[in-house]
C-alpha cells in the first residue's frame, strides 16, 4: 500500500533531522558560538591586553564575551565595559561622555564587529552617528562648504569629549566673514545657545514658517533689527510681533492713528497706505472719497480735524454765506451741482404754482435773504381790480393758481342774483370791478330798458343797483321820475 | 517564448528579476550591500523561508490529498517550482553575500535543494501521468500508442505506400543507448536527433501530405514520446524513488540547519542589547 505520510515525518526525515540537531549542537558544544559567527572577529592586536586579549578574536567563539542572554542583567555596552574599564576611569574620556549623555547610543553603533579579521573595528558614519543624542544634530554638517565630507576633527579637534565654540565662529568668519562679524555682534559667540545643528536657524531656515513671516520690507531686515541682543532660542522666540515695537520712531502720523500700523500699511512698505476712512467719524463719500488726505489734513494732523462744512468750503460758497454754514443742508458730498433746497425750511414755503417757479423768479441776482413775502412785491396789481382790494392777493386767490378766487367781502349787490347760484365776477364786472353791467345777464337790451324806464318817466337809469340794489325790480318802485 | 508547460519558470524569471531591480535600488540608496541583520536583509530573508517552507510543504500534502476540490497537481506543481526558485533566491540575497558558520551552511544546503529539485523535476515528467498526477501504467501507454497508430493510418489512408514508411520511420523509438539512465536524462538529445530526422523526412514527403504535416507531426511525436515513456517507465519510477530518498533528507537538514540559524539570529542579533 502506497504510503501517505509527509516525508518530513517518515522515519528518514525524523532520523535526518535529530542528526543534524545532534550535529549542529554538537558543534555549538565544542566549538562555542562559531557556528552562528556572522563573520571573523576583529584580528588587530592593540598592543596591549585588554581584558586578557590582544584583539576580540582572541576570545574565540565565547559569544558571552560580548553577547548577553536574554535572561541575564546588563547589555552589551555593560559587556564592553568589563574589559574596556579605561573609559569609565578617564574623566572627560569621549567614550565616557558618550555613554553618559545618550542611553540609546550603543557601542557597537560605531564599533561594529564580524566584518573580517583586518576590517576597521571603527565605522562612523557621521550620517548613521546619533550626535543629535548629544544635544546637537549633524543634519548640517554632512559636507563643508567644499564639499568635503566632515570629520569628527573639523569641529572637535582632538578632543571628542570637549568641544570649543570658538570652532564654529572660526569655520564660518572663513565662509562669510562679513556676515559672522555682524552676527557676532549682534548675537554673542555662544552658537550653541540658538543654533541646533539641524539648521532650525542655518541656512534652510524658513521664518515664513513661523507665526511672524518676514513679508515684503521685513524680509530684508537684519535679524538684529528685531531680536538685538538675543542670545538664546528662548530670547530669539520673545522678539514682539507688535508694530510699535520696531516702528514707533518711524510714525509719521506722531501717534494719532495709535499703534497699529497694519490697520492701514502693509510689510511692503510705508508708502500705499490704505486708511479705512470710513471707520473714522467722517466716513469719506462722494467727492470726498477722491480728495487728497493733505486737502483735510493740513500738516500732517489728522485728529481734531474739523467736520463741519464750511471748515473747508467756505471759500466754495456761492451763497457768499447767505444760506448760512451747513452745506449739507442742500448739497452732497458728490458735488456743489444737484443741490436740493428745501423751501419748506424756509419763512416762505413754496406750495402750490410756486412749487414750480424757477429760484431765480424770486431770488433775481442771486439774493435770497430779503425777500419780501408779501405777494404784490412779485405780482403786480391786475388792472381787472387795480386799487379795489388792495395788495393782499391771498384775501381772495391761493398759490394754486389765480382762477378761482373766493371773493370774501362785503358786496351789497348779492352774489346769487340769478338762478344759478353765486356767479363769476365777470359776469356782472366784465372788464374791471370798478365798473358793472346788468345786460349781460338780462334779456332786456338797453334800448328796451331804456323805454321801459322813459315810459315811467325815469331817465337817470344807467346806474341799474341805485335803484335795484339786490337786483330785484320791485325795487324801483312804480316810477315816478328819476327816483332821486 | 511563454507556453502552459513552461510558464511557472517564466514567472518566477520575472519576479527574480523584479526582486533584484529592489535590491540593486537599495544597495544603491545604502550605498552598499544590505546586512542581513536589518530591515531590508530580514525582510527579504523572512519571507524567502517562507516561500521555502510553502515549496516543501504545500505540495506535498496536495499530492496525499487525492482531492481535486483543492486544485490541480499539476498547477500545485508550478507554484510548488515558483516558489522553489524565487525563495532560495531571496535567501541568498538576504545572505549579503557572506557564507559564514551555520548561515553558509544553510545557503549551501539551498543551493543543493534546488538543484536537486531541478534533476527531481525532469526525472518526474519522466514518468506519464494524468493532469491530476496520477501515474498511467504500461498497459494504459500500450493502448495510447495503438491510439495513436490507428489515427496514424486514418490520415495516410489514402496516401503512398512511401509516405507511410517515412513516417513509421520518424515514429519508431528512439535507438537506446547508454541503458536506462540515458534514456531518461537523454530527452533533449532525443528531441534534437527526431527533429533533425523529421527535417529530412519532410523534404521526401508528398504535397498532399505536407497540407497535413502539423498534425502528422504531433502524432509522429506523441508515438516517440509514448514509445520511450514505456520503454523508460520501470527505471523512472526507481529513480524517482531514489531521488526522494536524497531530496528530503537535504531538505530536512537544510530547514533543521534554517530554524537554528533563525532562532540564533533571534537570540544574537534581534535581542542584542
Amino acid at each position: 500500500m502506497k504510503t501517505t505520510r509527509l516525508g518530513c515525518i517518515s522515519s528518514t526525515g525524523i532520523i535526518t533531522t535529530l542528526l543534524a540537531v545532534l550535529l549542529i549542537g554538537g558543534i555549538a558544544y565544542a566549538r562555542g558560538g562559531v557556528l552562528f559567527n556572522p563573520g571573523e572577529l576583529n584580528a588587530q592586536a592593540g598592543g596591549r591586553s585588554v581584558g586578557g586579549v590582544a584583539s576580540h578574536a582572541e576570545t574565540g567563539g565565547r559569544c558571552s564575551a560580548c553577547h548577553v542572554p536574554f535572561w541575564e542583567v546588563g547589555g552589551m555596552d555593560d559587556r564592553c565595559l568589563v574589559c574596556h574599564v579605561e573609559i569609565e576611569q578617564s574623566a572627560d574620556d569621549f567614550h565616557r561622555v558618550m555613554l553618559a549623555q545618550s542611553q540609546s547610543h550603543q557601542c557597537y553603533n560605531c564599533h561594529t564587529e564580524h566584518r573580517g579579521a583586518q576590517a576597521s573595528l571603527t565605522v562612523l558614519d557621521l550620517q548613521r552617528f546619533p550626535h543629535q543624542a548629544v544635544g546637537y544634530s549633524l543634519q548640517a554638517h554632512v559636507t563643508s562648504g567644499a564639499g568635503a565630507a566632515f570629520t569628527c576633527f573639523d569641529c572637535h579637534g582632538g578632543t571628542f569629549g570637549s568641544f570649543n565654540q570658538a570652532n564654529c565662529t572660526a569655520c564660518h568668519h572663513q565662509i562669510n566673514p562679513a556676515f559672522m562679524d555682524a552676527h557676532l555682534a549682534d548675537f554673542g559667540d555662544g552658537c550653541l545657545a540658538c543654533h541646533d545643528g539641524i539648521d532650525t536657524y542655518g541656512k534652510i531656515f524658513d521664518h515664513n514658517s513661523l507665526a511672524f513671516p518676514l513679508q515684503g520690507e521685513h524680509a530684508n531686515a537684519a535679524c538684529s533689527g528685531c531680536h538685538a541682543g538675543a542670545v538664546s532660542l528662548a530670547e530669539l522666540r520673545q522678539a514682539p510681533h507688535e508694530c510699535s515695537a520696531c516702528h514707533l520712531e518711524d510714525d509719521a502720523h506722531a501717534g494719532n492713528f495709535g499703534q497699529d500700523c497694519g490697520t492701514c500699511h502693509t510689510p511692503d512698505g510705508w508708502e500705499g497706505a490704505a486708511f479705512d476712512h470710513s471707520l473714522a467719524a467722517f466716513p469719506l463719500t462722494g467727492a470726498h472719497a477722491t480728495a487728497a488726505c493733505e486737502d483735510c489734513h493740513q500738516g500732517g494732523v489728522f485728529q481734531g480735524t474739523p467736520q463741519d462744512c464750511f471748515s473747508c468750503h467756505a471759500a466754495d460758497d456761492a451763497h457768499d454765506g447767505r444760506f448760512g454754514q451747513d452745506c449739507a443742508a442742500c448739497h452732497t458730498p458728490d458735488g456743489w451741482e444737484g443741490a436740493v433746497f428745501d423751501h419748506t425750511l424756509a419763512a416762505f414755503q413754496l406750495t402750490g404754482a410756486h412749487a414750480t417757479v424757477a429760484c431765480e423768479d424770486c431770488h433775481q441776482g442771486g439774493v435770497f435773504q430779503g425777500i419780501p413775502q408779501d405777494c404784490a412785491a412779485c405780482h403786480a396789481e391786475p388792472d381787472y381790480h387795480a386799487g379795489q382790494f388792495g395788495i393782499d392777493c391771498a384775501a381772495c386767490h391761493d398759490t394754486a393758481a389765480w382762477m378761482p378766487a373766493l371773493f370774501d367781502r362785503p358786496h351789497t349787490f348779492p352774489f346769487d342774483h340769478g338762478e344759478n347760484g353765486r356767479s363769476e365776477c365777470r359776469v356782472c364786472h366784465p372788464d374791471s370791478v370798478a365798473s358793472y353791467t346788468c345786460y349781460t345777464c338780462h334779456e332786456h337790451s338797453p334800448a328796451d330798458i331804456e323805454q321801459e324806464h322813459r315810459e315811467e318817466g325815469i331817465s337817470n337809469f344807467s346806474d341799474c343797483t341805485r335803484c335795484h340794489p339786490t337786483g330785484q325790480e320791485e325795487e324801483g318802485g312804480d316810477g315816478g321820475g328819476d327816483g332821486d | 517564448m511563454i507556453t502552459r508547460s513552461n510558464r511557472e519558470l517564466w514567472l518566477a524569471f520575472i519576479a527574480i528579476a523584479s526582486i533584484s531591480l529592489l535590491y540593486i535600488f537599495t544597495v544603491a540608496m545604502l550605498g552598499g550591500v544590505p546586512p542581513a541583520r536589518e530591515f531590508f536583509g530580514h525582510s527579504i530573508g523572512i519571507l524567502g523561508f517562507v516561500l521555502m517552507l510553502m515549496t516543501e510543504s504545500l505540495y506535498s500534502l496536495r499530492k496525499r490529498s487525492r482531492r481535486a476540490q483543492w486544485g490541480r497537481m499539476s498547477a500545485w506543481l508550478d507554484f510548488h517550482i515558483f516558489t522553489g526558485l524565487v525563495g532560495p533566491f531571496m535567501v541568498l540575497l538576504h545572505s549579503s553575500w557572506k557564507f559564514n558558520g551555520l548561515a553558509g551552511i544553510v545557503m549551501l544546503l539551498t543551493a543543493v535543494i534546488v538543484l536537486s529539485g531541478f534533476i527531481g523535476r525532469y526525472i518526474y515528467t519522466a514518468v506519464p501521468r494524468t493532469a491530476d498526477g496520477v501515474e498511467l501504467e504500461a498497459g494504459l501507454l500500450e493502448s495510447q500508442i495503438a491510439q495513436v497508430d490507428a489515427d496514424l493510418q486514418r490520415l495516410l489512408a489514402d496516401g503512398p505506400a512511401r509516405t507511410r514508411t517515412i513516417l513509421e520511420r520518424a515514429a519508431a523509438p528512439a535507438q537506446a543507448s547508454g541503458g536506462t539512465f540515458a534514456a531518461i536524462f537523454g530527452r533533449a538529445l532525443s528531441d534534437l536527433r527526431f527533429r533533425s530526422e523529421w527535417g529530412r523526412a519532410r523534404r521526401e514527403l508528398d504535397t498532399n501530405t505536407l497540407n497535413r504535416i502539423d498534425q502528422l507531426e504531433g502524432l509522429v511525436r506523441r508515438k516517440r514520446s509514448l514509445y520511450r515513456q514505456v520503454s523508460s517507465l520501470a527505471a523512472a519510477r526507481r529513480l524517482l524513488a531514489l531521488w526522494h530518498a536524497v531530496h528530503i533528507p537535504i531538505g530536512m537538514v537544510l530547514f533543521t540547519a534554517a530554524f537554528i540559524h533563525a532562532l540564533a539570529a533571534i537570540y544574537y542579533a534581534t535581542l542584542l542589547r
